[in-house]
């Protein structure tokens, strides 16, 4: 039975129930109002297709990939929407279609440079240089700081993980990193429906991971986060996963880290993968709220509308993915914010490509309050 | 030049569905159907303005093919189900608000706003569209109109002609028409021709917008569920909270085994059904809503009234409200809403008549005997006052269809048709928010009698060739494909 089969029972009790409650909060649906579009009518699409109404066609193709796997529609539901839809991508490539050109060179890149970005192994030594990090050793560290491909291998990226980096020597944090040797998670392999490449890459992980002794990861990115976290719990490591966010929020709730906290105006954006798929909503809302004056969009947490940069949408459809971030934009505008905090290096990238409103990653923001403060208190130490 | 052909040139390519998977997903709504019997359109259009749909409209007169306009596609009797193929009409690319006159406290909006959409548009200026189903996130006002579907809070609003002022349609020829009173809230010229729209099901044209009657947003309001020995018990009480002048703003009559329906974020919460007394027959579901010291006035005095007709208070909050999720506010926890979770083996299945207020007990002892002798698992009835401030009801009267089942859908269809019959014969009505759709089609004149030779006449003026949303309240002439 192929993935998609194994779902059949799901797609006919959408089909039976119909409400079509997932359109209300479905980003690319609202951006394109087409039913198709739509989970209830992607779940449509899979049926008629398994049901042989009809052949593999563009239309089903586009059905399949023009959806950000943000999750929504599965807050509204209680049907596995966005499994559904990995599955039916995955049913696709199997059934002869062509992977779209953006996502083939995504398995191309992670095979041949370990990460999707065509960039060398060496680029993810860049981040880290300066900061004295040991790298992971069999049996020496007990927490491995995950950079994941994006932030590491993208120069403008790299100040969060090195953020990351500082607050958590700063909170007294032993950890060490795998600098070139770490390898990519595989999160859009996985959503992009190549999935035996996907797998494949999950035991290498798993097996380095072991080899290496480690207790815990801690990841920088929300995309590594739940595919990390799935990964370990899937082949029973017994590695816990968590998320930068996770850990710093909890050294601020201790006090471990000297903070000042500004009248700014911020609002918090939700990463699909952190929040509504990984369930961590309230730690970044912790930190944001320790540094500055935290003002919520109306879509927030469950709610939260996606920046349209997952699961391939952005490489392959760059304008629709744009107008969702155009919109995510204005509604932080709308809130009186002169800053979005986000802690995904995807919506970071995309918020940011949309004027008006400067965005800034989680723990930068906390970092440059952290040393502001450490700043302020040697002025003032010299003062008197 | 094909009639396809000629809506890609008027249309633009973007605007037309063509391709069969395309189709295939505008082929079925809410209504009990077995997962193989989609009927998709010949095609989908994507119009954006009333002139495009004029277009369309056009092109379909011309070629005389038939037009199907949708929304949601959340009906549960197939209305907009284009069962003889043609054009569909997905009207909710219009979802343009058009003016919004808080003094007047009225909206202008593309008829495929959703009812939430114009909510969320209003709610800055305090005030709200009190239409509403439970479908209200995906119900657009077009077809809120044209299946004239049931409101929450019908007592106290009416339903959603009570807040239509005027609409604009383009009928059968392409016509572009507005019938109402534009902004005025009432009107005693010429014929109430807008009146004709509710419950239309597009057969006379597509509803491109219309002028909605806002009401201000209430400052408070509080639910309250009591139960009864007897459904007639309930009826009656209701009756005098109306006579004591009361304002209520719902009032929903749930048979004893309807509340388990409604109640699944309790059974999520608690892992089994609520508990209500062994003697209660029937549950009323009682809002009040406005200033907080009137609405503590006022259910206070209906609450003093209830123990005069044996009625009780039901204590447990969590039933209550979970009640008032499923009904209103659909907050259910995340990833767990009711709606595919209560319909994963089998799914909700009604008929929809309306009886007299007297006989409202009689007609229930009949659904269960019906839906027994059709061999299907009731659901129960909920009545609930759809007509302001006065006792009327429209009944639900449901039971879970198995839609695999191609005998059980058979069985469900001889179900409903079998209660709307009755219903005429109690001298009642066959349907009271779901409308006719072709289901009842075949026996219409059963209810109409001689003024159905009426309706026709006035479907044939707006509608000369019959191409708009054909099979639907009137068999489809002999002779058309």
């Amino acid at each position: 039975m192929s993935g998609l089969e194994e779902f059949k029972d799901e797609l006919e009790t959408c089909f039976g129930t119909s409400c079509g409650f997932c359109e209300k909060g479905c980003p690319v649906y609202q951006s394109m109002k087409v039913k198709t579009l739509c989970m209830k009518g992607r779940n449509r699409t899979m049926l008629g297709l398994i049901q042989g109404k009809f052949e593999i066609t563009p239309a089903v193709v586009q059905a399949a990939f023009e959806c950000t796997l943000c999750g929504n529609c599965d807050r509204w539901c209680s049907l596995k929407n966005t499994e559904h839809t990995r599955a039916f991508r995955e049913y696709l490539l199997k059934h002869g279609v062509e992977p779209i050109k953006e996502h083939a060179s995504i398995a191309t890149s992670i095979r041949n440079y370990g990460n999707p970005w065509f960039q060398p192994r060496s680029a993810r030594n860049r981040w880290s240089k300066g900061l004295n990090i040991p790298k992971a050793a069999p049996g020496q560290q007990e927490v491995l700081f995950f950079a994941g491909c994006t932030s590491a291998v993208t120069k403008n990226l790299n100040r969060s993980l090195a953020a990351s980096a500082k607050l958590l020597q700063k909170a007294g944090v032993k950890f060490g990193t795998m600098g070139q040797d770490e390898p990519c998670c595989g999160s859009t392999l996985q959503r992009v429906g190549q999935t035996e490449a996907f797998e494949e890459l999950e035991k290498e992980n798993i097996k380095k991971f072991k080899a290496l002794g480690i207790k815990k990861i801690v990841t920088a990115c929300p995309g590594c986060y739940t595919t990390l976290k799935k990964s370990v719990e899937k082949a029973g490591a017994g590695i816990e996963v968590t998320h930068i966010a996770q850990e710093i929020a909890q050294q601020v709730k201790d006090g471990n880290l000297k903070l000042k906290k500004s009248s700014e105006r911020v609002t918090y954006h939700d990463p699909c993968h952190l929040g509504r798929l990984g369930g961590v909503f309230e730690e970044p809302r912790v930190i944001v709220s320790a540094v500055a004056n935290l003002v919520e969009m109306p879509n927030n947490r469950y709610e939260s509308r996606c920046c349209g940069a997952g699961a391939g949408l952005q490489s392959a459809f760059p304008k629709l993915s744009h107008d969702l971030a155009a919109k995510r934009v204005a509604e932080a505008k709308a809130t009186g914010a002169t800053t979005i905090v986000t802690c995904c290096p995807f919506c970071e990238t995309q918020l940011r490509t949309v004027p008006g409103v400067k965005v800034a990653d989680l723990l930068e923001f906390l970092l440059d309050a952290s040393e502001l403060n450490d700043r302020n208190n040697s002025q003032k130490g010299r003062a008197n | 030049m094909s009639y396809t052909d000629e809506l890609v040139t008027a249309l633009g390519k973007e605007k037309v569905l063509l391709d069969p998977s395309e189709k295939f997903v505008y082929g079925a709504d809410w209504s009990p159907r077995t997962p193989d019997e989609f009927v998709p359109p010949d095609v989908v259009v994507l119009p954006r303005t009333t002139r495009d749909v004029q277009r369309i409209v056009k092109i379909a007169y011309a070629h005389d093919v038939p037009v199907t306009a949708g929304g949601g596609l959340t009906g549960m009797l197939g209305g907009a189900v284009a069962i003889y193929g043609g054009i569909y009409i997905d009207t909710t690319t219009m979802n343009s608000v058009v003016e919004i006159d808080h003094k007047n406290q009225t909206i202008r909006v593309q008829a495929g706003a959703t009812l939430q959409e114009v909510n969320d548009a209003v709610q800055p200026y305090d005030l709200w569209l009190p239409h509403q189903p439970e479908s209200k996130w995906v119900s657009t006002v077009g077809s809120a109109i044209a299946c004239d579907n049931d409101s929450t809070f019908g007592v106290r609003y009416g339903k959603i002609l009570n807040c239509l002022l005027s609409a604009e349609i383009v009928t059968g020829t392409g016509e572009i028409v507005e019938l109402g009173h534009r902004k005025a809230h009432f009107t005693s010229s010429g014929y109430k021709l807008k009146d004709l729209l509710a419950g239309s099901e597009g057969t006379l044209g597509v509803i491109t917008e219309a002028t909605l009657k806002l009401e201000p947003i209430p400052a408070s309001r509080i639910v309250d569920m009591l139960v009864f020995p007897r459904m007639g018990a309930a009826v009656d009480y209701l009756s005098r909270l109306l006579k004591a002048g009361l304002c209520i703003e719902a009032a929903h009559i749930n048979c004893k085994r309807r509340l388990r329906f409604y109640t699944h974020s309790y059974k999520q919460k608690y892992g089994k059904d609520p508990e209500i007394p062994a003697w209660a027959e029937a549950l009323l579901a009682i809002a009040f809503a406005g200033d907080k010291e009137v609405v503590e006035t006022q259910r206070g005095y209906a609450l003093r009234i209830a123990k005069e007709f044996e009625a009780q208070l039901v204590e447990e909050r969590e039933i209550v409200d979970a009640w008032w999720a499923s009904k209103y506010t659909l907050e259910f926890e995340p990833f767990k809403q009711k709606w595919p979770d209560s319909q994963k083996q089998k799914k909700f299945g009604a008929a929809d008549p309306g009886v007299p207020v007297g006989r409202l007990e009689e007609f229930y002892h009949k659904f269960v005997e019906v839906a027994e002798k059709h061999q299907l698992e009731i659901i129960g009835m909920n009545a609930y006052l759809e007509h302001p401030n006065s006792i009327g009801f429209s009944l639900s009267c449901a039971v879970f269809v198995d839609y695999r089942s191609p005998d059980e859908v058979r069985r469900f269809r001889e179900f409903h048709d079998e209660l709307s019959k009755l219903a005429v014969a109690f001298e009642g009505t066959m349907s009271t928010f779901m409308s006719d759709t072709y289901q009842k089609a075949p026996y219409l004149e059963l209810e109409h009698g001689t003024s159905l030779k009426y309706m026709k006449e006035v479907k044939r003026i707006f509608d000369p060739k019959g191409i708009m949303n054909p099979g639907k309240k009137f068999p489809r002439e002999a002779g058309k494909r």
